[in-house]
């Protein structure tokens, strides 16, 4: 008896440093995406195999088979990447300033902000020039941040993940009852982006892809660099100023990351939910509390869920499209069930 | 009668006859009064205004309303939190799921057999909540948690369902789903009101046992009440009359909220008082919603679901800025 306690309480016999088995992780989770993503170009009406698609990436003829890969499976491929990095990261970045096992860009009511202004853009300045809506969205999301932090952190507790949570679910409601009305006028703008607010990777270009792909790059490098002091911000404000940090300037940094990644994935592939919220936690279990590692393995994870869980629903349903953003809450929602069960404790 | 609840009354008649006054045919109140007392000599077109559009629709807009404010008049006393409401928690998506499975999946649209139908999802939903949420008894915080992750599945699902349906009832399904009471008919009418007879009843006979579980579980029982009997009876009454307006007039989210905590100040606590109080405020406010709705922009027609969300989010920031010193 005393023996089994000790030894699950003792360190764990460990073949390795743990740096290296996360090195070594990391690389069989990329090796697992980049399979995925090869596997997902190969998924649709027509059939096409892995040797086609490489050929068609490395080779292009102009033929009907590599025209379908470049301009139809890649983007889509590469719109899941984009985006599922995107999210996982930032709801990494939200659950770790916010303290809250609950944040994520989704509940948090930042993707339906980001997701609003696009629409009122689309709508009311149909000529505004191409990546203005990128710009819509980051101002959007950054809205929606700022509102649901203030109204979720009033009072002496502060912001704790319940009164964030109300908060996101009524900004949320809200801010989509607004898109309703508006598209509700706009009847050509509801077809073009039907599927796209529900959150969708299909018929992306390319170019759309271009436009979001900096500023999703600035935020992961961002994230990615800033790994340290995210961490820190992890263990609490007031770990964080013994420390000596300068708690504002880094919450600041850290919105400025959570919008960029935000905006710019509800840019590319609308408001996905819960893949903000599940991909962290999950990671969280793969490699402990240390968000150096979280980061990078949440980038490749979130691109990794999307890209598998859209090429799956199209497998399984080839004759239907099926918004990633319906599968992804199919998935999502039983964990954030679960989560709210069995990780919001304390809360009475 | 207090005097608050006169003015209620008033307020609503007022709204009432705003509302088949109101539309892109303009009628005289002489016209109204006579289509409606059956005057041989106001012009058949007004008559036919008057009875088969404008009177239907204003009397399924009010007894929408009494149902959702009298609901969540009594989810926010079995929570014992304010901030419960039924489509907050989920009971009104799992009304929308099986609603939306019966009119898509198997194209059916018998408006008799749709709130059974709301009625069986609404109660799987309750239910579902109440089991996840139970841990050592169930604590308000995580039934609304597990409700928001809950209506959440519940959208996902009808997104779902929607992709593979036929287009035409999808569409059909999606007017109705973003809460209006637009496609009022008499049919309709008479169903809703059938359905509202029993659970306004019965609660309004428990008033005084719903009056003692506000005090709480052990206040409660101390007082001799089998707490847990009045509470699921409550709980069966309340998703009754949510999947009862859910089946006619789709989503209308936020008057399950609003109405309890404006009635709750004009007449105060006692649920006697309380329960037509917020049965009277959310009649006008889902009077008024509609109104706005075909108004403000006619003519195009915002739904009155979201109106009633446009007002009812605010309102709920407004109510966490109230509570923002409770613990929790």
């Amino acid at each position: 008896m005393t023996e089994s306690r000790a030894r699950t309480v003792g360190p764990k016999p460990q073949l390795m440093p743990s740096a290296e088995r996360h090195v070594v992780a990391l690389g069989v989770l990329a090796l697992v995406l980049v399979a995925t993503a090869m596997w997902s170009m190969t998924i649709g009406p027509t059939d096409i195999s892995i040797t086609g698609i490489f050929t068609a990436l490395t080779g292009f003829d102009g033929s009907r088979e590599h025209l379908i890969v470049t301009t139809v499976r890649l983007p889509r491929m590469l719109a899941g990447l984009v985006a599922g990095s995107a999210l996982a990261v930032s709801g990494a970045i939200m659950q770790a300033v916010t303290n809250n096992p609950l944040a994520s860009p989704g509940l948090l009511g930042v993707n339906a902000g980001a997701a609003f202004a696009v629409v009122a853009t689309l709508t009311f300045l149909p000529d505004a020039p191409t990546g203005f809506h990128v710009w819509a969205a980051f101002a959007g999301a950054a809205m929606a941040a700022t509102v649901v932090y203030l109204v979720g952190s009033m009072g002496i507790a502060g912001a704790t993940p319940v009164k964030l949570a109300l908060a996101g679910a009524i900004v949320s409601a809200f801010v989509a009852s607004l898109t309703s009305s508006v598209l509700i006028f706009d009847k050509t703008t509801l077809d073009a982006i039907r599927f796209w607010s529900i959150g969708s990777l299909a018929g992306r270009s390319l170019d759309n892809i271009a436009t979001v792909a900096p500023y999703v790059g600035a935020g992961l490098t961002l994230a990615i660099v800033f790994r340290r002091q995210i961490t820190t911000m992890s263990l609490g404000l007031s770990v964080a100023r013994t420390v000596g940090q300068n708690v504002g300037l880094w919450r600041t940094m850290a919105a400025i990351m959570v919008i960029l990644l935000a905006g710019g994935a509800v840019a590319v592939a609308g408001p996905i939910g819960f893949v903000g919220l599940v991909v962290p936690h999950v990671v969280r279990l793969l490699v402990g509390i240390d968000y150096r590692w979280i980061l990078p393995f949440c980038a490749v994870g979130g691109a990794l869920l999307v890209i598998g869980s859209d090429a799956a629903a199209r497998a399984v349903f080839p004759a239907r499209e099926i918004p990633v953003g319906v599968t992804m809450a199919l998935i999502g929602a039983p964990f954030f069930v679960y989560l709210a069960r069995y990780r919001v404790g304390g809360a009475r | 009668m207090s005097r608050a609840l006169i003015l209620m009354v008033a307020a609503t008649v007022l709204l009432f006859a705003v509302a088949l006054g109101q539309g892109d045919q303009a009628l005289t109140p002489g016209e109204i009064a006579g289509a409606l007392l059956g005057d041989p000599t106001t012009s058949p077109v007004a008559s036919m205004i008057v009875m088969e559009v404008r009177l239907p629709r204003a009397l399924l807009a009010l007894l929408v309303g009494v149902a959702l404010g009298v609901a969540g008049a009594i989810a926010q006393t079995v929570m014992r939190n304010p901030l419960a409401e039924p489509g907050l928690l989920g009971i009104n998506g799992g009304a929308a799921f099986a609603a939306i499975i019966l009119i898509v999946g198997f194209g059916l649209r018998a408006p008799t057999l749709l709130p059974w139908c709301a009625f069986a999802g609404a109660f799987a939903m309750a239910l579902a909540i109440y089991l996840l949420s139970w841990r050592n008894g169930a604590s308000s915080i995580r039934i609304i948690l597990i409700g928001i992750g809950l209506s959440s599945l519940a959208g996902a699902a009808i997104s779902f369902v929607s992709a593979f349906g036929d287009v035409a009832a999808v569409q059909r399904a999606q007017v109705w789903l973003a809460g209006s009471v637009y496609d009022a008919r008499w049919e309709k009418v008479t169903i809703l009101a059938a359905w509202l007879v029993i659970p306004l009843g019965a609660t309004f006979v428990i008033s005084r046992e719903l009056d003692l579980i506000g005090f709480g579980e052990s206040s409660a029982r101390g007082l001799g009440q089998r707490v847990h009997v009045v509470g699921a009876l409550a709980v069966l009454m309340c998703t009754i009359l949510s999947a009862a307006a859910v089946a006619a007039a789709g989503l209308i989210g936020f008057v399950g909220l609003i109405a309890p905590h404006i009635a709750r100040r004009l007449v105060g606590h006692r649920h006697l008082r309380l329960l037509p109080a917020a049965g009277l405020v959310g009649a006008a406010l889902v009077l008024a919603a509609d109104l706005i709705g075909r108004t403000v922009i006619a003519p195009a027609q915002l739904p009155a679901g979201l109106v009633t969300t446009l007002i009812g989010a605010p309102f709920f920031g407004f109510l966490l800025w109230r509570r923002r010193h409770v613990a929790g």
